[in-house]
């Protein structure tokens, strides 16, 4: 049970400001934060400046959104019901910017100890047709590939780093294995991306108790439209003007006002004999 | 002959003149007519921020099968056609409409049957070089109020009621809105028109019909 490495974890997460350096956002928009319970066996309260703002938040559950203005939050993980003033996991001082998109993941480090680590979710357009795949190193392991259909599209992912990708939508069926190895960790399962999203897996739990386990976001709403329609290629339907209509007529015209002027004259010089 | 010279001038003048105004007239009469509400031209407005699932359970939830358009019927043209589910062209990023002109594609991307909100899109050829008139040829008979009746698999069937017809240029359709997943419900129809460019092979613009649920 990890209770006891938790306790005696808080001096050092407490330490730690969690702070987002490279967030592109606009301070004046509030940010949307998704909250990640990715460690195994122990739900949680989770204070906010002093609020508790998610009772009885389980492992494997992702909450939120939660629209936050910027600023710096002080966040604390109590036993569900217990005293905030005695947490299991606290940090103090953690900058939030504006107008930007984050989770913000309870974890453990790749050698076990609980931390908190924001991402920056990416929430720009993806391509038609196209799904944004994002995998997060969240646990207590080693470094690992992820593998589609047996092929790998992340290499050497390392916690708490991540991985991402604008991929074909679709089902693909993935697991995760050792960093080059074929000893699988994780999988493999169906895993359904669906078009225009931002589909965020995360690798949670411990290795070494054996709680690995993986769970997910889906932000909807970044798709784009096609960049066409080509739907002919006959001809048959053509309502422009041939190339030659305006030549033509023209010299038409010439020839009429031409031959009407001389005839004109002709008649005229005939008229004056 | 000096003396006839003239005159020639002037029949030859008329005939091809007439000629042209002839074509031109007859080359009008393909024009795809207009009517119902037009889309505004793409603008440059801000990214709206994304719309966001509910918080995901550990497994994701298990996917509602889409009730899938399988035949798309207008009594008013003739048109009964064949409908399958279609994606994006890898290669070009374009609508991957099918390939055989009797055969329609919709959109599997976007909204289905089952949906609430947003543009159902139906994509057909108006014709090819190889096969001649597509299933989409007489979308520009339609008239306001005709009906259209699309069947699902399972013979679900959803009537709509057509309320435009417009042609946009490809260069400045406003795509976004076409196949926009927000908004009221609705169908889109969409296949080719305009101009024909014989060098490119293709028309310079698209013609889209939209109707209204029943």
């Amino acid at each position: 049970m990890h209770l006891r490495v938790i306790a005696t974890a808080i001096a050092a997460a407490a330490a730690g400001a969690v702070v987002l350096a490279a967030a592109p956002a606009s301070a004046a928009q509030d940010s949307t934060v998704y909250v990640v319970h990715g460690i195994p066996g122990q739900p949680v309260d989770v204070y906010v400046n002093g609020e508790k703002t998610l009772p009885d938040f389980q492992p494997a559950k992702v909450a939120g959104p939660l629209e936050l203005p910027a600023g710096a939050y002080d966040i604390a993980l109590t036993t569900p019901g217990g005293d905030p003033a005695n947490p299991l996991l606290k940090v103090d001082g953690a900058q939030i910017p504006g107008g930007a998109n984050l989770s913000l993941v309870a974890h453990l480090t790749a050698d076990g100890k609980p931390a908190l680590t924001p991402f920056v979710n990416d929430t720009s357009k993806v391509a038609a047709g196209k799904v944004r795949l994002v995998v997060r190193h969240t646990a207590a392991a080693p470094g690992v590939d992820v593998r589609a259909g047996g092929t790998p599209v992340f290499e050497g992912l390392t916690n708490p780093k991540e991985a991402k990708g604008d991929v074909d939508a679709g089902t693909v069926n993935a697991d995760v294995v050792l960093a080059g190895t074929d000893d699988v960790v994780l999988g493999p399962t169906d895993l359904r991306l669906a078009e225009g999203s931002a589909t965020i897996v995360y690798a949670i739990g411990s290795a070494e108790d054996k709680t690995l386990a993986i769970t997910s976001q889906v932000l909807t709403g970044l798709h784009s439209a096609p960049g066409g329609v080509p739907a002919g290629s006959g001809g048959l339907a053509d309502s422009g003007r041939p190339a030659w209509l305006y030549p033509v007529a023209g010299m038409g015209l010439l020839l009429l006002l031409t031959g009407a002027g001389a005839a004109v004259r002709r008649s005229a010089i005939a008229g004056r004999r | 002959m000096r003396r006839r010279r003239p005159l020639l001038a002037v029949v030859a003048g008329a005939a091809l003149l007439a000629a042209a105004l002839v074509v031109a007239w007859r080359s009008g009469e393909g024009d795809v007519g207009e009517f119902g509400p037009a889309l505004a031209s793409p603008s440059s407005t801000a990214a709206s921020r994304p719309a966001t699932s509910p918080p995901v359970p550990a497994a994701p939830p298990p996917m509602t099968a889409a009730l899938v358009p399988r035949r798309l019927t207008i009594p008013a043209i003739g048109l009964d056609a064949a409908v399958r589910a279609t994606g994006i062209d890898k290669a070009t990023g374009q609508v991957d409409v099918p390939r055989s002109v009797d055969t329609v594609g919709w959109y599997r991307f976007g909204p289905d049957l089952a949906a609430r909100a947003g543009s159902i899109v139906i994509a057909g050829h108006v014709d090819s070089a190889e096969q001649g008139e597509g299933a989409f040829f007489r979308l520009r008979d339609l008239r306001a109020g005709d009906q259209i009746t699309v069947t699902a698999a399972g013979s679900e069937t959803r009537e709509y009621t057509v309320d435009s017809r417009r042609v946009y240029a490809k260069s400045s359709a406003p795509l976004d809105r076409l196949f926009a997943r927000d908004g009221p419900l609705h169908l889109t129809l969409i296949t080719c028109g305009g101009a024909f460019e014989r060098s490119a092979g293709h028309y310079q613009d698209n013609v889209v019909v939209t109707a209204t649920p029943a």
